[in-house]
């Protein structure tokens, strides 16, 4: 599995590599307060979360898996590797978002404990992407689960505004989270983090059940 | 000595196309030639044999394990070399040692440089800008990096020229001087198979028409000519195909000394593989 998880860095080293750039250049905009440490956080998590996905499409320009799935691995290894990649590059941003906030608690005096939130959340949400759009992308191909992809990223978004714009989400929402007990808050956003990588049990099995019907 | 490659009743249905009844077993010390042409079956077995498809039925293993109950271990020893290279562009050679030192138990660093040198691969080259030969060669580097006792080659020197062709098969040949190695290998290239293959199964249509010692083949088949009213004199159990063309007809026998003390008269010389493959593809059943 180590081998294949090395691949897939091997084979992205020059998009991680930019993709660093990129996110150093937004912890310097966060550092500057030219934005906020929770878009940061957000971005980075999506960016980097994208990569798993990545990964599928360089592995059908080289039609990758018919090799693979001839070595001797077995096809619920080839699925554990890209799984482990995703949840590797989880903990990249993760550690990633962790240290800026750090920094920027230094710096600026920006509240830990808050950006921490922010940051379970976004963790919860790219895991809860991955989730979905892992087994989408053994059962489509990436090309076709694209759309999805931008169903999975965007709806929530969509429906967050048009919650808010229909009034259904006001200022009073987030004034009563804030007023909520601090356990049952944390214990929320453990959850927002936690369940999303419980789910990634169920994903992992239904993107095995659905390699193990393929055909190379 | 465990047989390289056993396989019992192999079948495979797609609807329009069938693999059936393949019964082959590949010993241990020699070379296969599957040959047959295009949609025989050849990459269908393979693919059967290699788990890359659910086979209907049949039995196949490899070094005398299950392809399909002990599959990781069945593979353990088998190196693969298939049609095109898997391998990413955005890879060097040296990454490709790296991804795959883990994944084979016997993984050999020494020897992957070795091959690299003797194929003349640079190692620091990114695979995109290989040729199709360098990049074969790369394949073929690799499935023997983690020393194997089985190789299993679909269509592996397509597309190649002569030179490289040539520096393939004499890997071969040098990799089967130990008795307990063994290789399958496809090919259209009848040439190549007469040069290095010590058995030959044609596939047709989905079917073994002839597996047999590629020497017998060659020693005891024969292609007869004759005219057409020669050709009605000739007892049909004689006759294996026959071709019928405006100069005259042609038939393939299998026993040519034989058909030869039967039909003094008539004109039975050597035949070859391609030969072979085009009465049975092309000729009339008798």
């Amino acid at each position: 599995m180590t081998g294949l998880i090395l691949k897939d860095l091997l084979v992205m080293r020059k998009t991680v590599r930019s993709y660093l750039i990129f996110l150093l250049l937004y912890a310097l905009l966060a550092v500057f307060d030219i934005f906020p440490l929770s878009t940061v956080t957000a971005v980075t998590e999506l960016i980097i979360m994208m990569l798993p996905l990545s990964a599928f499409s360089y592995d059908d320009l080289a039609k990758w898996d018919r090799y693979a799935a001839a070595l001797p691995l077995g096809r619920r290894t080839l699925v554990g590797a890209r799984y482990c990649f995703a949840l590797l590059m989880a903990a990249a941003a993760t550690l990633f978002c962790l240290l800026l906030s750090v920094l920027l608690s230094i710096v600026q005096g920006a509240l830990l404990a808050e950006s921490i939130v922010s940051l379970a959340v976004c963790l919860g949400y790219g895991i809860l992407i991955a989730d979905i759009l892992l087994p989408l992308c053994y059962k489509l191909g990436v090309e076709r689960a694209r759309p999805y992809m931008y169903v999975v990223i965007f709806v929530p978004v969509l429906l967050f505004f048009g919650a808010y714009q229909l009034g259904l989400i006001s200022s009073g929402t987030f004034a009563a989270l804030e007023a909520l007990p601090e356990a049952a808050l944390l214990a929320g956003v453990g959850l927002a983090a936690l369940l999303p990588l419980l789910g990634m049990g169920i994903s992992y099995w239904v993107s095995c059940r659905i390699m193990e019907g393929k055909e190379f | 000595m465990t047989n390289a490659i056993e396989i019992r009743d192999l079948c495979k249905s797609y609807g329009d196309f069938s693999l059936r009844h393949i019964n082959l077993t590949l010993p241990g010390g020699s070379i296969m030639g599957l040959i047959g042409e295009n949609g025989a079956g050849k990459t269908t077995t393979i693919k059967c044999i290699l788990n890359l498809i659910h086979r209907d039925g049949g039995e196949i293993s490899l070094l005398g394990h299950d392809n399909l109950r002990e599959e990781t271990l069945a593979k353990q020893d088998v190196g693969v070399v298939l049609d095109e290279c898997f391998f990413h562009d955005s890879l060097r050679p040296r990454d490709v040692g790296r991804i795959l030192a883990p994944v084979f138990q016997n993984w050999d660093h020494e020897l992957y440089g070795d091959y690299l040198d003797q194929f003349r691969l640079p190692a620091n080259k990114l695979i995109k800008e290989f040729s199709r030969g360098m990049k074969m060669k790369l394949s073929l580097a690799a499935a023997l990096a983690h020393h194997p006792r089985l190789l299993i080659l679909d269509e592996a020197t397509a597309g190649l020229d002569p030179l490289v062709r040539d520096e393939i098969l004499d890997e071969f040949l040098a990799f089967i001087q130990d008795e307990d190695h063994a290789i399958l290998i496809s090919s259209h290239i009848t040439s190549d198979l007469e040069k290095a293959a010590d058995y030959i199964t044609y596939l047709h249509q989905g079917q073994i028409v002839l597996s047999e010692s590629k020497d017998v083949i060659l020693d005891s088949y024969g292609r007869m000519a004759c005219t057409a009213g020669q050709l009605e004199q000739i007892d049909r159990a004689d006759l294996l195909r026959v071709r019928r063309g405006s100069f005259g007809c042609e038939g393939l026998v299998s026993d040519r000394a034989a058909f030869r003390r039967k039909y003094p008269d008539l004109l039975v010389e050597k035949t070859t593989l391609e030969d072979i493959m085009l009465f049975i593809g092309k000729g009339e059943a008798v």
